[in-house]
């Protein structure tokens, strides 16, 4: 298997994509690092998906520029772009062996018979679906697939994949095992993998960089902790993880449930009631009424937050200086 | 008289009428006497012995099957290529020419038949197996852009997507991909075509004087001329060329459709 790939970053200058009147992506200038795990996140009509298909090659964009490690390809068309992709529902050719389909690419391209069967092998290996060769799409889990998606996808050595929403289609249990798999696999290939989701936990278990999609813009880009930790704006700070937002000193504060320990009465900055619990395995969940801040939500670890307060008890709420992250306007 | 019943006496009533004018050409070619009859006095296959060992009618079963493959072929690759570029540019223009290709079909055979003659005049096309195999195909181009533009509606554009991103030029997705999800659609508007000019009688009776003569247009002498029944033969192999084409059509449709059903 390949090493780190020698190309794949990918700088997005200006980029804007107009439907008549309709703006599904309004400016977007990004650097994407060659090898990087980046992920696009945001809500569905954020404009994620429009930006990927711009960067495959399937959209034109109506401004701006797209490079590829410094060369324009903005009007590269999608056959020549030698970009991988995973769609959502996979796309497989259902008329093709599974061996055909992953040897597709290379078979276009005019190589000779032994080297493709020989790709088609060590991708089937890289994937764990080594003797699966002679079957039909339609003959395979959803997982295996997938599988098969990527390993299509991955066969010409690209130096850049893009993967459209490609756990979509699996059930929760089989996501966050491919969740794993997906990522050990960037580890080995070391291609750039640009990551399209809707799905939170996907984007932070899996990416080193995200960005934050809203109304066609990026609202925020940065490692997932940083996004976690530091979120800038509401959007980003409710979109990535939970949050309570007071109003102190003129400004808008993110302060995650997590963040807040309860004190006893009296104690701690502010006072309030508690509204409800409710019990999640490793947290407790408490709606907590504050006079000076409405309704706050405090999750407690479950095992070591002591006995369980019941609705109507009044405690105090803390929270260290550097728990509240004061946002943007 | 339950309504299930009431419904299914309705739609043999009805298939009875639609089919029974066709079928009577299969008793009439019977017939024993020598004149156009039922075969009240006796079957006889001697009409069949006629056709079959008469050169003017085995020639015109040759020139009709000559034609009628030429031009389903013609009309299958130009029907094809239409509907995969209209699906290609799917925006408003697309349905206007859709619209405009689908003419042939809306326009009455008499007109086109005289459009085609106006034409093929000055180009010398009139009596010549190029002249009218070309109208035929115009006229069933049609058949083939519906029924590819039906398949090619259900056709998932993520497969041509992915088949481009993955390297494939234009005409490598055309071959590889586009065509053999759609060749139900393409097979079924390839028979539809062999058919339309298989029994297409007034284009040809425009467009052909003495050295094209297909089989309609002799049925339609021989029943103009006498009472041959010759013609109720033909007519009966005509029947069964056409059925076994559409018989074709349907074992493939199914098989088709079983493909698509995953195991």
């Amino acid at each position: 298997m390949s090493t780190v790939a020698a190309s794949g970053g990918l700088t997005l200058r200006g980029l804007v994509k107009r439907y008549g009147a309709v703006q599904a992506v309004a400016g977007i200038d990004l650097e994407i690092r060659r090898g990087e795990f980046l992920t696009l996140l945001g809500p569905s009509g954020s404009g994620k998906t429009t930006l990927l298909m711009m960067i495959a090659g399937f959209q034109d964009a109506t401004e701006g520029d797209i490079l590829l490690d410094g060369q324009p390809i903005t009007g590269t068309p999608a056959e020549k772009r030698n970009f991988g992709m995973v769609f959502q529902g996979y796309a497989l050719f259902p008329h093709m062996t599974v061996a055909d389909n992953i040897g597709y690419s290379l078979s276009v391209r005019g190589r000779p018979k032994a080297e493709i069967a020989g790709r088609v092998a060590e991708m089937l290996e890289l994937v764990q679906l080594t003797g699966k060769e002679r079957r039909l799409p339609s003959e395979l889990s959803g997982g295996q697939q997938q599988r098969v998606a990527l390993a299509r996808a991955l066969a010409f050595s690209p130096p850049v994949l893009l993967l459209d929403e490609p756990l979509g289609a699996l059930d929760r249990k089989l996501r966050v095992e491919v969740q794993e798999q997906l990522k050990d696999l960037h580890r080995r290939v070391g291609t750039t993998f640009i990551y399209v989701t809707h799905d939170q936990d996907e984007a932070l278990s899996m990416s080193d960089r995200v960005v934050i999609m809203r109304d066609g813009r990026i609202e925020q880009v940065g490692s997932p902790e940083e996004l976690y930790t530091r979120p800038r704006t509401e959007f980003a700070a409710s979109f990535l993880g939970k949050s309570n937002f007071l109003q102190r000193d003129g400004r808008r504060w993110s302060i995650r449930p997590e963040r807040i320990d309860l004190v006893a009465q009296g104690l701690g900055r502010v006072s309030g009631r508690v509204l409800s619990l409710n019990y999640f395995g490793p947290v407790l969940k408490y709606q907590i009424e504050t006079a000076e801040h409405g309704p706050l939500e405090v999750d407690v670890d479950a095992w070591r937050g002591g006995p369980a307060l019941q609705p109507g008890a009044q405690v105090g709420l803390d929270w260290k200086d550097d728990a509240a992250v004061p946002l943007d306007e | 008289m339950t309504p299930a019943r009431l419904n299914r006496i309705i739609a043999w009533s009805l298939l009875v009428f639609l089919v029974a004018p066709a079928l009577i050409a299969i008793p009439v070619s019977l017939t024993s006497q020598n004149y156009l009859s039922l075969p009240w006095d006796g079957l006889s296959l001697q009409y069949y012995r006629e056709v079959f060992t008469s050169p003017d009618w085995m020639s015109s079963f040759f020139q009709s099957s000559l034609i009628g493959l030429t031009s389903a072929a013609l009309a299958t690759v130009m029907g094809t290529l239409a509907a995969v570029g209209l699906w290609r540019m799917s925006s408003r223009w697309g349905e206007v020419l859709r619209g405009f290709l689908l003419l042939p079909l809306v326009i009455p055979p008499i007109i086109a038949a005289m459009a085609f003659y106006r034409l093929y005049v000055p180009l010398r096309l009139i009596d010549t197996y190029t002249g009218l195999i070309l109208a035929h195909a115009v006229l069933a181009a049609p058949l083939v852009l519906i029924t590819v533009g039906a398949s090619l509606a259900g056709f998932d554009r993520r497969l041509e997507q992915a088949s481009r991103n993955l390297g494939a030029s234009a005409s490598q997705t055309l071959w590889r991909v586009i065509l053999p999800s759609i060749r139900p659609g393409v097979i079924s508007g390839a028979v539809f075509a062999f058919i339309a000019s298989w029994d297409e009688i007034v284009v040809t009776l425009f467009l052909s004087k003495f050295s094209v003569y297909t089989l309609p247009r002799r049925m339609w002498n021989g029943i103009r001329e006498n009472t041959d029944p010759a013609v109720a033969a033909a007519a009966v192999v005509l029947l069964g060329v056409t059925f076994a084409a559409f018989l074709i059509w349907a074992l493939l449709q199914r098989r088709a459709r079983r493909a698509r059903t995953p195991t």
